[in-house]
């Protein structure tokens, strides 16, 4: 029996020498998700079409600039939910198009667009239409959070409250047949923890064979969440393994990568790719990530690197693009047994810091990195004991694909 | 470690760095504040440098003010209090102009670029006055590449006219030109670190100029928002707290650690200003900072050359005036 173990695939656009360009379209969403970090979703903040085209014009302008000469771009659109805007999407990926030809910027012909969406209109004429136009160049992903009770435990629509999931569910196959290999994102919070490995099983039943799974940086966890994490991710643990799914599905919460010691020196770079983002809203004001604009922050007030007319004021960039990991970790970060895999995220660094900076790592997942980590070294030892029971170590080893950490 | 107090007299103290003093309201720190403020420097073991305002202060001062050693930073011409007649060395004048002479031993002079590029020859003329003269440009967050070239030549005009002084046997000092020249490690303004302000309401801050903002509520002048809420540091009924205390440290400063612009000022107020992280310096600064570390070493290889000095100094070539741009990536 030959096996083939399948991992998240990394995405080459983000692997390679991608830039990565945000337009925040909307701030609307028909959703009210529970977790969502979004504080300042409104539906008043829509991006007017001159703002999109000064941001444009601005970027392909600066071609040769440091900040822009990457081999490649994705153009990323979120919200809010960004299909709320298709018809202005739809527009700006034309502008875009045709801008790229016209001045032969480098960019033509390695360029994508990238949407996260709740997947609610996906089935809609003018999402569609704009998929058709644009196939070769685009990814898309749904989320969708696993089974229905555990979907619609947070994805709920506004005002009504009612549950999300059967309006997504039904687009699911659409989406497969148009996207084969698409991945989900899950976002697990406190109140999620018992519902993981059923929703990691539905989603795979479901044809998705590429679960993305995180937990929230927010301080949300309560008192014996990580025993009960550590619980859910070695029933799922077994589940994978015992089912035979590690064959051809994969699930990010599993990696040979994680739970090791790190080098002060030798291992020092910064998690998250903010700084060498832009992401622009409906006011035309330019941000490190999407998770500095004022809708993403609790208590602080927004970071921006400047505007669509002035540029961007380098200045404001330096903090982050001198980050390290060292310097924004505590004490016991830098000593951490099991330090490897345990992310963060500059916005909520920021937002919860004492101070103005982004320099101080929030740590509020420590104890869920390393419920992970023990989980996930069951998970290898005993996928490792039982391919060397079948004789299939060595075929697996030749196999194995390198599995990169996910950076937002 | 902590050793210099500041104590800011009167809100309208004289500024003597790189932020201008905007208050204009005369508020003068209560007796009883001054009392607990020295006995907070006696119990630390600081040294107290006190700052006045333009006009004399009331005599009952002069008792409590010299009931501990101290140094005082006054504008230039004006008698800081009566009764206190012996100047203590380490004394400052401030100057927002050229002044035609320096009585104390140190002068701290404030003027915007363009000010110091027309006042240049003016300013020469001090360095033979005995007096340690220090330099400071009050628009930092104006200074522009295009202006690089301007800056280099009037620190090279400068160059020469220290090396005539050092030829003549004096030992001048500028603080652009002769500091990095004497400097084996950095040598930093370090607000919050080895010293901390008293203001007048009996909080903390760590400089002065955090002081200024938060009491005119200034977001910056670059139209940014910016963030100016509760500025101080603690107060004198709970001691010093200082959040993040960590990231004013030179080896939380990722480019700064790496740098050899040893006497750069490394200043945190700028820093917030225009990067708005205090640990990351702007690009206004380091490029100043290494135009003024390129010219002492120029200086330094010209005194080298009329005799031995400094043998354990040594200022390496480079090529680049931002640390940022051969920044360690990962
Ligand atoms: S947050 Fe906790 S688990 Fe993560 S690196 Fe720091 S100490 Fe280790
Ligand atoms: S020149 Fe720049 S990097 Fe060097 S000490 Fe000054 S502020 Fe820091």
């Amino acid at each position: 029996m030959s096996i083939k173990i399948k991992e998240r695939q990394y995405n080459v656009w983000r692997e390679g020498n991608a830039k990565n360009i945000t337009f925040i379209v909307t701030k609307d969403c028909q959703l009210a998700c529970k977790y969502c970090y979004l504080v300042g979703k409104n539906v008043k903040e829509r991006m007017p079409w001159e703002v999109a085209k000064t941001f444009i014009d601005y970027v392909l302008d600066h071609e040769t600039d440091p900040d822009f000469a990457y081999e490649s771009v994705v153009w990323d659109f979120i919200g809010g939910e960004p299909f709320l805007e298709i018809e202005l999407i739809d527009k700006i990926c034309d502008y875009i198009k045709v801008e790229l030809y016209r001045r032969n910027h480098h960019w033509f012909n390695s360029y994508r667009f990238s949407f996260s969406t709740n997947g609610i209109n996906y089935h809609e004429k003018a999402v569609q239409d704009f998929i058709k136009k644009n196939r070769d160049h685009l990814s898309i992903g749904i989320t969708i959070d696993g089974t229905e009770k555990k979907h619609d435990l947070n994805r709920v629509y506004k005002i009504t409250e009612k549950g999300s999931y059967q309006d997504v569910v039904k687009n699911i196959p659409l989406w497969l047949e148009q996207f084969p290999g698409g991945g989900t994102k899950v976002t697990i919070s406190s109140a999620d923890i018992p519902y993981i490995t059923e929703s990691v099983l539905h989603l795979y039943s479901l044809g998705i064979h590429e679960v993305n799974i995180n937990v929230v940086f927010e301080d949300v966890w309560q008192e014996g969440d990580d025993l009960k994490f550590e619980e859910q991710l070695m029933q799922l643990a077994d589940a994978i393994i015992d089912d035979g799914y590690y064959q051809d599905y994969a699930c990010s919460f599993f990696s040979e990568h994680i739970g090791k010691p790190m080098d002060p020196e030798r291992d020092n770079q910064n998690w998250c790719g903010a700084g060498k983002m832009l992401s622009v809203d409906a006011a035309g004001n330019l941000y490190p990530c999407t998770r500095f604009a004022q809708y993403s922050l609790r208590d602080k007030e927004a970071w921006t690197i400047g505007n669509i007319h002035d540029g961007i004021d380098k200045n404001k960039l330096r903090p982050f693009l001198t980050l390290d990991r060292t310097t924004q970790s505590p004490q016991k970060c830098i000593e951490c047994e099991v330090a490897s895999g345990c992310a963060w995220c500059q916005g909520e660094n920021f937002d919860a810091a004492q101070t103005h900076t982004v320099f101080e790592r929030a740590t509020a997942i420590c104890l869920m990195h390393k419920a992970r980590v023990r989980a996930n070294n069951y998970y290898w030892n005993k996928l490792y004991r039982k391919l060397e029971l079948e004789d299939l170590r060595e075929q697996y080893e030749a196999n194995k694909r390198e599995v990169k950490p996910e950076i937002c | 470690m902590l050793q210099y107090l500041v104590i800011l007299l009167n809100n309208t103290s004289v500024a003597y760095c790189h932020a201008d003093n905007p208050l204009k309201e005369c508020s003068l720190m209560p007796l009883e504040t001054l009392k607990k403020g020295i006995l907070f420097g006696m119990k630390q073991n600081l040294m107290i440098q006190y700052v006045f305002p333009n006009y004399e202060l009331p005599k009952e001062y002069a008792k409590v003010i010299e009931s501990i050693d101290n140094v005082k930073i006054y504008p230039i011409g004006c008698k800081p209090v009566t009764g206190i007649e012996d100047g203590n060395n380490a004394d400052v004048e401030v100057a927002n102009e050229v002044p035609e002479k320096v009585e104390a031993k140190n002068l701290v002079l404030r003027l915007a670029f363009s000010e110091m590029l027309a006042n240049k020859d003016e300013i020469a003329k001090l360095f033979a006055s005995g007096a340690r003269i220090n330099l400071c440009i009050t628009d930092v967050e104006r200074f522009t590449d295009g202006q690089i070239e301007a800056y280099k030549q009037v620190l090279n005009e400068w160059d020469a006219i220290l090396l005539n002084l050092y030829k003549q046997g004096q030992s001048p000092q500028f603080n652009l030109l002769s500091d990095r020249m004497m400097l084996e490690k950095m040598h930093n303004c370090e607000a919050g670190v080895s010293n901390i302000t008293l203001a007048p309401n009996g909080k903390f801050y760590l400089c002065p100029a955090f002081y200024y903002d938060e009491q005119t509520k200034v977001d910056n002048q670059l139209n940014h928002h910016q963030p100016t809420s509760d500025n101080a540091v603690g107060d004198l009924e709970n001691g010093l707290d200082i959040p993040n205390l960590q990231l004013l440290k030179l080896d939380h400063a990722p480019l700064c650690r790496n740098c050899d612009a040893y006497q750069c000022r490394r200043c945190l107020w700028l820093n917030r200003r225009l990067t708005w992280d205090l640990n990351t310096p702007s690009r206004q600064q380091c490029v100043m900072a290494h135009i003024e570390r390129n010219a002492s070493r120029a200086l330094l290889n010209d005194i080298r050359k009329i005799g031995e000095f400094m043998p354990e100094i040594d200022i390496k070539e480079i090529n680049y005036l931002d640390p940022f741009e051969v920044r360690k990536e990962f």
